[in-house]
């Protein structure tokens, strides 16, 4: 019975697979993406992820950290189904949805194939052995296994690459709420009204009803959707909305403002309640976009393949290889979640048999969200997908540009419809509104519009654009701590108390600094004449693909170590694959002739109009330091990424050639008292 | 047979709690909530007669262990 279920799985998912083969040059459904992806999943979960549970891993009946240190608090055993939805709402967040829609620029089929793939034999692999590593450390983090497993300098990398990829992630993040602001008054009052409900909710969790989460929850989502339909009215209002409409400027320095504030306030005031809020919304929306998928079943419109994989795509630079396994990094494979998976999931596991559910089976979902924005951003009118993700620059600043341009890319759209698109979703314009955040609006406006209503187009544009504003605004606040705390681990080595964290004017100097960093890079994303997503969204998937590679080395380390050098080969071809990714993107971020391409050859080609007189002096030399400092970090990351592959490798071959026992730093068998 | 602390009680079976606690119980974990039920029924089963945290105390405690360090979260 049970065979002829799989038998039936993989024949649906081979049946979708092959609709999507045949049909080139035919519109198709986005139903068939979603049931390729879904067959390809469970086929690698049901074979692949027990293959590594019980072949490489060797997971056995022994107890868990849960079990063992149990301590009704962060060590505490979880039942599989909830620690599955709490491990993927700590990994899922704008990543997958942003990423897939700005590589729609390459059509829909590149990126579906690398999300599915690239999960199944990479993201999924890294996400469970680093979660496979940390169980049996008693929830060791990433670094430390670094350190242990591989050497302290490899930990100290670790530790570089993971502030690194915290400020070029706070400041893309930033930069994509920034362009889905800017000029939007019913977006920044909505916006704007998260912080004072979120404020409300942490004092009735603190003072005048303590404990009582879920009950300020609830309340602090229904005045979400009012500020939501609020948001309308100030639009509209001649005497409001003029308060609420900023440029991109304004907004980044409010964005920098908030950050600073949020991280140096008590985690109960702010931060804690925006992340129930910002968790309750992000489960409830990918859900709510999975029903409505479902239901609409929308044609993708979107070419299979578009001109555009030879590099000169209006969206980012770059050929179909490297640049779409860097601009996808989450939802097919993300360093990021290496941290996730070495944090609070391993002390919560319940029996060791939970682990692939949650490991494996976490990342699976990540993937599917990211197949979702795919499917929403392709399922877009081309030209209205280009008309919001390309750079005013190129468009110009008008519909009737911005149409001539989409006609010449081979596209067509009218100015009366770009004009009408606009006016439904309740905004003065939407071109050049890059970043990925509103075009998925859009997308998703269309489908829950289709699924639920038609006449909400305006009210779901806004929720959308709310929902992915609220969990990133929240992200800003963790992360500028999180970096806080790093930075304060550093400057304890300068002047001793400079690394007490109870010290208020040390708290306040590492968060202006920390902010300050990602703040540096999102005015520069602002002010670029590119768009910023151009050059700002490169070096995010470079760096995080940088960290994936640091999880990948550690995990090879562990299983080489284990004695099963055999086996090794599961975490060496996704290693393999993203050094040949990262390497050579990074080179031709660096070195690349064209100057949309390379930073080096943008600064060249800004000192020649500089020189030539057709530029502002204090802009151009701004512009052109702003190229070497990029330069210089894309250098950085490839440094990094060399010596800890070097390192590793070292440590590898000294196990093999029998010159250093292998042995692993496992906590000691203990027998579980859970059926297994 | 083996015991199976987890099916009787403690905080993953809890057949005690009723069905809507449970599911309340799952809730907050899911969300990355203090489950203060959970934590009492806890203290009960494996360290009875220890003094409990009030639930105000519960939650500060455990607000400042899950972010205080910087949460760990993704893109």
């Amino acid at each position: 019975m049970n065979r002829i279920l799989w038998v039936l799985v993989s024949l649906v998912g081979a049946a979708a697979w092959g609709v999507i083969a045949l049909n080139r040059g035919e519109t198709i459904s986005a139903a068939w993406l979603v049931l390729a992806a879904v067959g390809t999943y469970l086929v690698g979960y049901r074979f692949y992820s027990r293959f590594l549970a019980n072949r490489v891993f060797g997971l056995d009946g022994r107890a868990t950290p849960a079990e063992r240190l149990n301590n009704g608090r962060d060590y505490c055993p979880t039942t599989r189904w909830v620690l599955f939805g709490h491990h993927f709402a700590a990994i899922a967040g704008a990543g997958p949805l942003v990423g897939p829609v700005l590589a729609a620029q390459f059509g829909w089929l590149p990126g579906t194939i690398w999300i599915v793939f690239g999960v199944v034999l990479g993201g999924a692999v890294q996400d469970f052995v680093i979660l496979f590593g940390s169980m049996r450390r008693d929830g060791k983090s990433l670094g430390q296994m670094a350190k242990d497993e591989i050497g302290p300098i490899t930990g100290l990398f670790a530790m570089i690459a993971i502030l690194a990829i915290m400020i070029i992630l706070l400041a893309v993040l930033a930069l994509v709420v920034t362009n889905a602001l800017k000029d939007s008054p019913w977006g920044i009052f909505s916006i704007l009204c998260t912080i004072p409900i979120a404020l409300g909710m942490g004092l009735w969790m603190r003072i005048i009803r303590p404990g009582k989460t879920i009950e300020a929850t609830v309340v602090g989502v229904i005045l979400l959707v009012v500020a939501l339909v609020g948001g309308r009215y100030v639009a509209l209002s001649p005497t409001l909305a003029p308060l609420f409409t900023h440029g991109g400027l304004t907004i980044a320095w409010g964005l920098m403002i908030y950050g600073f504030i949020a991280s140096v306030l008590p985690v109960w005031l702010l931060l804690a309640p925006r992340d129930y809020l910002s968790t309750f919304m992000k489960i409830g929306t990918i859900v709510l976009l999975a029903v409505g998928i479902l239901i609409v079943r929308p044609p993708l419109q979107m070419p299979a393949l578009t001109r555009f994989i030879d590099g000169t795509g209006p969206v980012f630079a770059g050929k179909l290889f490297p640049f779409a396994f860097i601009t996808i990094a989450c939802g097919a494979i993300s360093g990021f979640h290496a941290l996730v998976s070495s944090g609070t999931t391993p002390k919560m596991i319940r029996r060791e048999s939970d682990a692939p559910l949650i490991g494996y089976g976490g990342m699976l979902t990540e993937s599917f969200v990211a197949i979702m924005a795919l499917c929403a951003a392709c399922a877009l009118d081309p030209g209205v997908y280009f008309s919001i993700n390309a750079p005013l620059g190129a468009l110009g600043g008008t519909v009737v540009s911005a149409a001539e341009q989409i006609r010449q890319w081979g596209f067509t759209v009218t100015p009366e419809q770009l004009t009408a698109l606009a006016r439904s979703v309740g905004e003065a314009s939407l071109l050049g509104r890059v970043g990925g955040a509103p075009s998925l609006a859009v997308g998703m406006a269309h489908i829950f519009s289709g699924a639920f209503g038609a006449s909400l187009m305006g009210l779901w544009y806004h929720f959308a654009i709310m929902f992915e504003a609220l969990f990133i605004l929240t992200t800003l606040d963790a992360g500028t701590r999180v970096g806080r705390f790093m930075l304060q681990e550093f400057l304890a080595h300068v002047w001793a108390p400079l690394g007490r964290t109870s010290w208020y004017p040390s708290n306040l100097l590492a968060s202006g600094l920390v902010t300050a960093a990602w703040g540096y890079f999102l005015v520069q994303g602002v002010l670029d004449p590119l768009g910023g997503i151009n050059s700002l969204w490169p070096l995010f998937g470079i760096s995080n693909q940088l960290l994936a590679a640091v999880a990948l080395c550690v995990g090879t380390t562990l299983i080489i170590k284990a004695g099963k050098v055999r086996y090794a080969w599961v975490t060496l071809l996704p290693l393999a694959w993203l050094l040949a990714v990262t390497l050579t993107a990074g080179w031709q971020k660096i070195f690349a002739a064209d100057p949309r391409l390379g930073f080096l050859a943008h600064a060249r080609a800004t000192a020649g109009r500089l020189a030539e007189g057709n530029l502002d002096p204090a802009i151009g030399a701004r512009l052109i330091w702003n190229d070497r400092v990029d330069a210089a970090l894309a250098g950085i990351f490839m440094v990094v990424v060399v010596a800890l592959v070097i390192a590793s490798v070292r440590e590898w071959l000294l196990v093999i050639q029998g010159r250093k026992p292998a042995t692993v730093k496992e906590t000691p068998f203990v027998e579980s008292a859970y059926a297994n | 047979m083996r015991t199976e602390p987890g099916r009787q009680g403690g905080r993953t079976g809890r057949p005690e709690a009723g069905r809507w606690g449970r599911f309340l119980s799952g809730f907050k974990r899911i969300v990355g909530m203090p489950d203060y039920p959970g934590y009492l029924e806890h203290m009960a089963e494996r360290h009875p007669g220890c003094a409990v945290l009030s639930e105000r105390e519960f939650f500060e405690a455990q607000v400042n262990a899950r972010y205080g360090n910087g949460a760990s979260r993704c893109c």
